[in-house]
């Protein structure tokens, strides 16, 4: 049985009263009744909540003074009010409890204040009387003019005042808007106003509603609210942000019902202008709670666009906008909560969280939230709401809210980056009561993504086995990093066994690099020592997000499983000792082209529903990936466009492929193999997809897959000159792996049969080569110290394991012959015979020789020339970074005999895609119509030819005598120092005077161009808060007149 | 009349929102709140008058009966004693302010409480 | 066409053809350079004197193992090239190993012995290998793109990938031969010829007379016997893939002989014509000259 929502008011008012009535001296008994009366609110409050959502019952009014309206003011309650009234009831729990030292050095008095705060709150949802809806809205306003001053920020005093000022502006407004309503209808119930509508009083109308509009903090009549969340205490702050503006934004959704549909543009228009406008001010933040604060403008501003599309949302109304909202209030409560753990006030003072992991996870989950990441309920919120805007053709909405996301993830992740790579002095102490406020967020997160992937119709993400295994390590944290390692391989590998058969042929290599090859990989990782914390979640989601993409059939699926990749490798990047920058680059393109995928299924989801042969009704925010191909002009170019740049962008093409070099190249050891070798296959797969499922499209008449060859072309040729003008060993296996993409992507467009199988050898060798050779410099560069290659060389006695991988690894790449390199260069002749175009091939030539430049500097300046005298005592690689090198040598060598095992079978099946050109696999000779190879035939020719030749050399100079290092003579000098004589540094100056005009770096000159431009508008945008009470009077008064106006105008 | 009444409260409205306006004085900007709430005041009252009926008092002078018929709307009457409380809350609130201010800080210029911006 | 072992004696034959011809061209293209230049030259035994006492010569040191394998890589990369291709058109018994692979295989395992004999000379420790070693490939990596191009010109042009299939298309009088069907991608391959053949203006990576540059400048003796022994056969495998492309291939060893020696000879005559590119310079020749006649080459075919 529950308890009548009227007990939350009186619990609030008597408690406060009660408090009143105590002994100055006793606060410790006034907080615990501050506290209980809190704790029964919630429960009251979660007791309805649980009846609505459990029988799914009818919203109830509830009369007062035993009147029905208009005589008396009614309440509400029904399944939104529930859970607000948990949230808000909770957060003032919480709050109480966060900021208990404070209120009991304050006293009852600051006790109650926060008792009438909540309970106003409270009111405020409930209510559906108009009049007291400005009670309320007063009584907030003088609760939080008492509660600001609980803060030890000496300028809290003036921000509650401007505060205090612009409150008067709006209750006068609302006042006057009230009475004139009622004069017109006669009542002030909301209800009955809404009944008559609002034509007959659209004036009075548009003052309530610009006023209540005005709670919700919209850009420009905000400064007040930033002052308070910059200034106010952090507990006050996380109520201010999550309950205050829940319930405003609520009230204002009641109050928009008198209007109508008529007035919802007023909403979405107010609403876009403040996310993006607030998110792009958040930008050149550097105050953690003011960016804050921003962040809580931006958050309001996109629920109040889903407020503002209610016409649109239907039946999904409650699910977006309450996702977008609760989201929000959990999110920011916790961030909230745990700026009052950090001592300093700028984004770098939280580097102090590291101290404590727990807070790290509360702070990813916040963030994650903010962001609309899987799996949590803004995620399933913006799925649904792209999709029913894309439906509706409001593409411009749709693109505006997905850059003012990304802006958003943009800082939100920079900060995050801090914390995790910058240093802080300060220490953080846990107290309990300030930890379980952290703690309830934290659970209630992940609490609400559960419910709101039940709720969502579709697979619930954390009931899905490979993300709860990942997850699962995070339990697992305080265990030996060797134990974790083990389960991870363990689960690689059993996944595989037991899914494989559910795989076509194509899949399944790429199931096979994602398990297995992340198997082989995770045996390098035994070289870590201790718990290395945080390394296993990441991994693990990320090869979760992998093998769920290839199980995905629907756009949800894919979807979801794209963004858990993402996430998931871009924690392991950030891992890395200066991959800050860079790891944060990669999660904004990703993110980006997440994006772009997005908005390219919802846009397609909205076209192919209309082509359903059930002729269904409607339209199903979902469809299934193959039913891309069903998809009709003028849409589908679009579609295939989008969806490509956002596949591209995760293989790095080149003007998307800024964030490769330094993610890779600063990432650990372990993770630079699992991020190059195995991730980037991800966007391959991608492609894979859509060219299988759209095949050629052309926009304005140009061909997009050509556009596509061009791309791969570029990328092949630019990647590979960047690479041999590196000094650094990863940067230059990072560009070369840019160079490997644009073969694959070249290859894919090429559209036809072998252009195919030669992307799909590119998949196979590029993984293994690329992490054998990553993990080969990474098991050098942990042993030198260095990455940058001019300090080694060398080392080809200390560490000849390692010079044997690479030595292979450079063999395969280049195509020399006998090994798999070869392979992929044949099927790519016999593939460019039957291309239709053929100027992009000049470029594909000429990056062929490039990457043999750069990879015999690789190998040169690392492992031969002189060895350094700091070198001579160096010690092989670890057996763990080592041993899986040499897998990949017998890899590399049984694919080159044998590539027909695994080729054969995929060759078949893109026969079912484009039958032409197939190959022929009859005995040990593969024959094209073009030419034939037969590998065991090379590779024996050559090992015999070798073999005798080495032989003869053996017999005529068996005595040969090895000299010392320096035993040789150069320009009439006999040497004595490895560093004046190692040839390495600006190995190849000549093409770089011959060539370098390629590589200016014009495109991170454009992106940079971009970041500065958006920072540079969010500076000039803040200037707006310059600080005066009486300026941002005026700016709510041109808000008011400019809505006004455009009202007027629409 | 009513309508002589009600310009007079919006002239009161919008001479406080100049007066908050214009003057950077905190206690001046508060006395010009006030001004402008005692002109909502005065709005609400004539909204809620009806020419030629009494006050909503029932007494000897009007009976309860005919009620309805004799006696102007009572609901502005009450909206008005509630926006006159509150309002000498918010502004009791706005005058502590300004002292702790002027305690804090030595000055009662808004223009110079400017420590927070941007 | 496949396996049988009577292909390794054959091989072995055609292998000491080469050696023998190529140290007679050899000695005979320089002795015609020392000619243009007034001097008397080198008799025409002398490469055959060379090898032999450089075979003989017993001081020997080495700098480790890939310094040991170097010369073995690179006389590995100029048989296997010239076993790889079908030497003499419509002989079974000059077919070698082409059973193997097409045209592709002979292309890409040029890189073989070049990739060895750098990684080789690597390990010297001698800056002036590593120096000579990137020069090379420098101008190798631009020098080669018009030959790709010429070649995939040839390729489409002839709808294949095979050798003998090449040659067969052009058989039947001159005027068949690549050289006056496609002459613009044989003018784009004979610039990227040039720049191959290790001679002047594009032999600076190499620098012959003024310092010892280059992969070799660490190798002496046996070493050194296995790189000349190279040098006579690698030009030669490397011409008759070109032979084969434009020139008609050839039926019998005299015609191969002819033909290869003329070719050869017009390496030799720019050769002498012309002072020497700096790389940058060379890169930016190809670039200029060449590459735009490959581009037009795929273009009209």
């Amino acid at each position: 049985m529950v308890i009548n929502a009227l007990h939350i008011l009186a619990t609030g008012l008597g408690a406060a009263f009660l408090t009143g009535l105590l002994d100055e001296k006793r606060n410790g008994l006034a907080f615990m009744i501050t506290l209980g009366a809190l704790a029964f609110m919630s429960a009251v409050s979660a007791g309805w909540l649980v009846l609505f959502a459990a029988t799914g019952a009818h919203p109830m009014d509830i009369q007062t003074a035993g009147t029905p309206p208009p005589f008396a003011i009614a309440l509400r309650m029904g399944l939104a009010e529930a859970a607000l009234l948990t949230l808000i009831n909770l957060a003032g729990l919480f709050a109480a409890m966060h900021m208990g030292e404070t209120l009991l050095a304050r006293g009852r008095r600051a006790m109650a204040v926060l008792l009438v705060m909540v309970m106003a709150l409270c009111g405020l949802v409930l209510t559906r009387d108009l009049f007291n809806l400005f009670v309320f809205f007063e009584l907030i306003v003088i609760a939080t003019g008492g509660l600001v001053l609980l803060s030890d920020d000496e300028r809290a005093v003036s921000a509650g005042f401007k505060y205090l000022i612009v409150s008067q502006f709006i209750s006068v407004l609302l006042l006057v808007g009230i009475v004139f309503g009622y004069h017109a209808t006669g009542t002030l119930n909301i209800d009955g106003m809404a009944e008559q509508g609002s034509g007959a009083f659209a004036l009075a109308f548009f003052l309530i509603l610009i006023a209540v509009a005005a709670e919700l903090k919209p850009f420009p009549a905000n400064g007040w609210a930033l002052d308070i969340y910059e200034s106010a205490h952090p507990g006050f702050a996380a109520l201010f942000s999550a309950a205050a503006a829940s319930a405003a934004l609520f009230a204002f959704d009641k109050v928009l019902a008198i209007g109508g549909a008529e007035w919802l543009p007023v909403a979405t228009g107010i609403g876009i202008v403040s996310f993006v406008a607030g998110n792009l001010l958040a930008l050149p933040q550097t105050n953690d709670r003011r960016l804050l604060g921003y962040s809580s403008i931006a958050q309001s501003g996109l629920i109040l666009v889903a407020i503002g599309q209610q016409d649109i949302l239907g039946e999904h109304y409650l699910f977006i906008a309450g996702g977008l909202l609760l989201s929000h209030a959990v999110a920011k409560a916790g961030l909230y909560w745990l700026s009052g753990f950090v001592a300093g006030r700028e984004l770098t003072d939280w580097a102090a969280l590291r101290q404590r992991p727990l807070l790290v996870l509360a702070f990813v989950t916040g963030i994650a939230m903010l962001s609309g990441l899987p799996p949590f309920p803004g995620f399933y919120a913006k799925w649904e709401l792209v999709h029913l805007l894309a439906n509706e053709g409001r593409l411009a909405l749709l693109g505006w809210i997905l850059f003012g996301a990304l802006v958003e993830a943009g800082y939100l992740f920079r900060w995050f980056g801090y914390a995790i790579k910058r240093e802080s002095a300060h220490t953080i102490d846990c107290p309990p009561d300030r930890v379980i406020p952290v703690i309830a967020a934290l659970l209630a997160g992940w609490a609400l993504g559960f419910a709101w992937g039940e709720l969502s119709g579709r697979s619930n993400l954390l009931l899905v086995l490979p993300l709860l295994f990942a997850l699962a390590f995070l339990l697992l944290e305080w265990a030996p990093a060797w134990l974790k390692n083990t389960l991870a391989i363990g689960g690689l590998s059993l996944y595989f066994l037991q899914t494989w058969q559910d795989y076509d042929p194509l899949r399944l290599i790429f199931l096979v690099i994602f398990t297995l090859g992340g198997a082989i990989i995770f045996l390098a990782s035994f070289h870590a020592h201790g718990r290395r914390i945080g390394f296993y979640p990441s991994a693990m989601t990320m090869f979760a997000g992998m093998v769920l993409l290839l199980q995905a059939t629907d756009s949800f699926g894919f979807f979801a499983a794209w963004e858990l990749l993402t996430i998931g490798s871009y924690f392991l990047i950030l891992r890395g000792k200066e991959s800050e920058p860079h790891a944060l680059s990669y999660i904004v393109f990703s993110l980006g082209g997440a994006f772009l995928i997005l908005a390219g299924f919802a846009i397609a989801a909205a076209s192919v529903v209309t082509l359903a042969p059930s002729g269904a009704v409607s339209p199903a925010p979902t469809f299934e990936i193959a039913s891309l191909a069903t998809l009709a002009q003028p849409v589908a170019p679009w579609v295939f466009l989008l969806l490509a740049i956002g596949f591209m962008t995760k293989t790095a093409a080149i003007g998307l492929h800024i964030w490769l070099p330094g993610a890779h190249a600063e990432a650990e050891t372990d993770v630079s193999p699992m991020v190059s070798g195995v991730l980037l296959k991800a966007g391959l797969y991608g492609l894979f997809v859509l060219l299988m499922s759209m095949g050629r499209q052309s926009l304005y008449g140009v061909d997009l897959v050509n556009l596509m060859l061009w791309i791969g072309a570029i990328t092949a040729l630019l990647g590979n000159l960047m690479a041999i003008f590196q000094e650094d060993a990863k940067r230059l296996l990072a560009y070369s792996s840019i160079g490997q993409m644009g073969y694959a992507l070249f290859g894919l467009a090429l559209m036809n049969h072998l252009g195919w199988l030669m992307a799909l050898m590119f998949v196979i060798n590029h993984y293994v080569y690329k992490s054998m050779l990553f993990l080969s410099v990474g098991g050098v560069a942990k042993r030198t110290g260095t990455r940058a290659m001019y300090q080694m060389g060398g080392l080809i006695t200390l560490m000849p394991l390692s010079f044997i991988a690479t030595l292979v690894g450079i063999i395969a790449m280049s195509g020399v012959p006998p090994l798999s390199g070869f392979g992929g260069r044949w099927i790519f002749y016999n593939a460019i015979m039957d291309a239709d175009t053929r100027l992009p091939m000049v470029l594909i030539f000429l990056s062929g020789p490039i990457a043999f430049l750069y990879l015999f500097r690789l190998i040169h300046t690392i492992f031969l020339g002189q060895l350094k005298d700091e070198h001579r005592r160096l010690k092989e690689a670890p057996l763990s970074i080592v041993l899986p090198q040499m897998i990949y040598v017998a890899i590399l060598i049984g694919v080159a005999i044998f590539p027909g095992l695994i080729l054969r079978r995929v060759d078949a099946y893109i026969s079912q895609f484009l039958p032409d050109g197939a190959l022929n696999w009859e005995g040990l000779t593969i024959t094209s119509q073009y030419g034939w190879w037969n590998p065991v035939a090379i590779m024996i020719v050559v090992a015999c030819i070798f073999l005798l030749i080495f032989g003869w050399l053996l017999f005529v100079n068996r005595k040969a005598q090895k000299v010392k290092q320096f035993n040789i003579v150069f320009s009439a000098e006999r040497p004595y120092r490895p560093e004046t004589t190692h040839f390495a540094w600006n190995f190849f100056a000549p093409y770089k005077k011959a060539m370098g005009f390629l590589v200016q770096p014009f495109v991170t000159r454009f992106w940079g161009a971009i970041t500065d431009l958006l920072h540079t508008a969010g500076d000039l945008g803040r200037r707006l808060y310059n600080g005066n009470g009486q300026i941002y009077a005026f700016h709510f008064l041109i808000f008011v007149v400019v809505v006004f106006v455009s009202q007027l105008g629409m | 009349m009513v309508h002589v009444v009600m310009a007079t409260g919006f002239l009161l409205i919008l001479i406080g929102f100049y007066g908050a306006l214009t003057h950077r004085n905190l206690l001046r900007m508060i006395v010009a709140f006030t001004v402008a709430d005692t002109g909502v005041n005065v709005v609400i009252v004539s909204v809620g008058h009806m020419r030629g009926r009494s006050a909503p008092i029932l007494d000897r002078a009007v009976a309860a009966a005919d009620a309805v018929q004799r006696i102007i709307d009572p609901v502005p009457q009450a909206l008005v004693l509630t926006a006159i409380v509150i309002g000498v809350g918010v502004t009791a609130l706005m005058l502590a302010y300004a002292w702790r201010i002027y305690r804090q800080h030595r000055t009662l210029d808004i223009a110079r409480l400017t420590a927070l911006k941007g | 066409m496949d396996f049988d072992w009577m292909k390794i004696p054959y091989a072995f034959l055609t292998v000491f053809i080469v050696v023998n011809y190529g140290f007679l061209m050899g000695a005979l293209i320089q002795k015609i350079g020392a000619r243009a230049g007034r001097r008397h030259g080198i008799p025409i035994w002398q490469y055959y004197l060379d090898v032999i006492k450089n075979y003989g010569l017993r001081t020997s040191i080495t700098h480790g193992v890939m310094f040991y394998l170097g010369p073995v890589f690179r006389l590995s990369g100029g048989v296997g090239l010239l076993l790889f291709m079908p030497v003499i058109y419509g002989s079974y018994m000059f077919s070698n190993f082409s059973f193997a692979g097409d045209l592709i295989l002979a292309l890409y395992f040029v890189f073989f012995g070049t990739l060895g004999m750098a990684l080789g000379a690597g390990e010297s420790g001698h800056p002036h290998a590593a120096i000579g070693v990137t020069r090379g490939l420098q101008q190798v990596s631009m020098a080669e793109l018009p030959f790709a191009m010429a070649v995939f010109s040839v390729a489409l042009q002839y709808q294949t990938l095979s050798i003998t299939e090449i040659v067969a298309a052009q058989q039947g009088g001159m005027m068949n031969w690549t050289l006056f069907t496609n002459p613009i991608a044989v003018a784009a391959a004979m610039l990227a010829f040039l720049g191959s053949m290790m001679r002047p203006p594009f032999d600076v990576f190499i620098a012959p007379q003024e310092i010892p540059i280059g992969p070799p400048t660490e190798y002496h003796s046996s070493y050194l016997a296995l790189m000349q022994t190279n040098r006579a056969i690698f030009p030669v495998a490397k011409i008759v893939i070109y032979m084969n492309l434009f020139f008609g291939g050839a039926g019998s060893w005299p015609e191969l002989f002819v033909k290869v020696f003329f070719l050869y000879l017009f390496s030799a005559f720019v050769g002498v014509c012309f002072p020497r590119f700096r790389v940058e310079q060379s890169i930016r020749f190809f670039l200029v000259w060449a590459v735009p006649l490959g581009v037009l080459s795929i273009m009209v075919v």
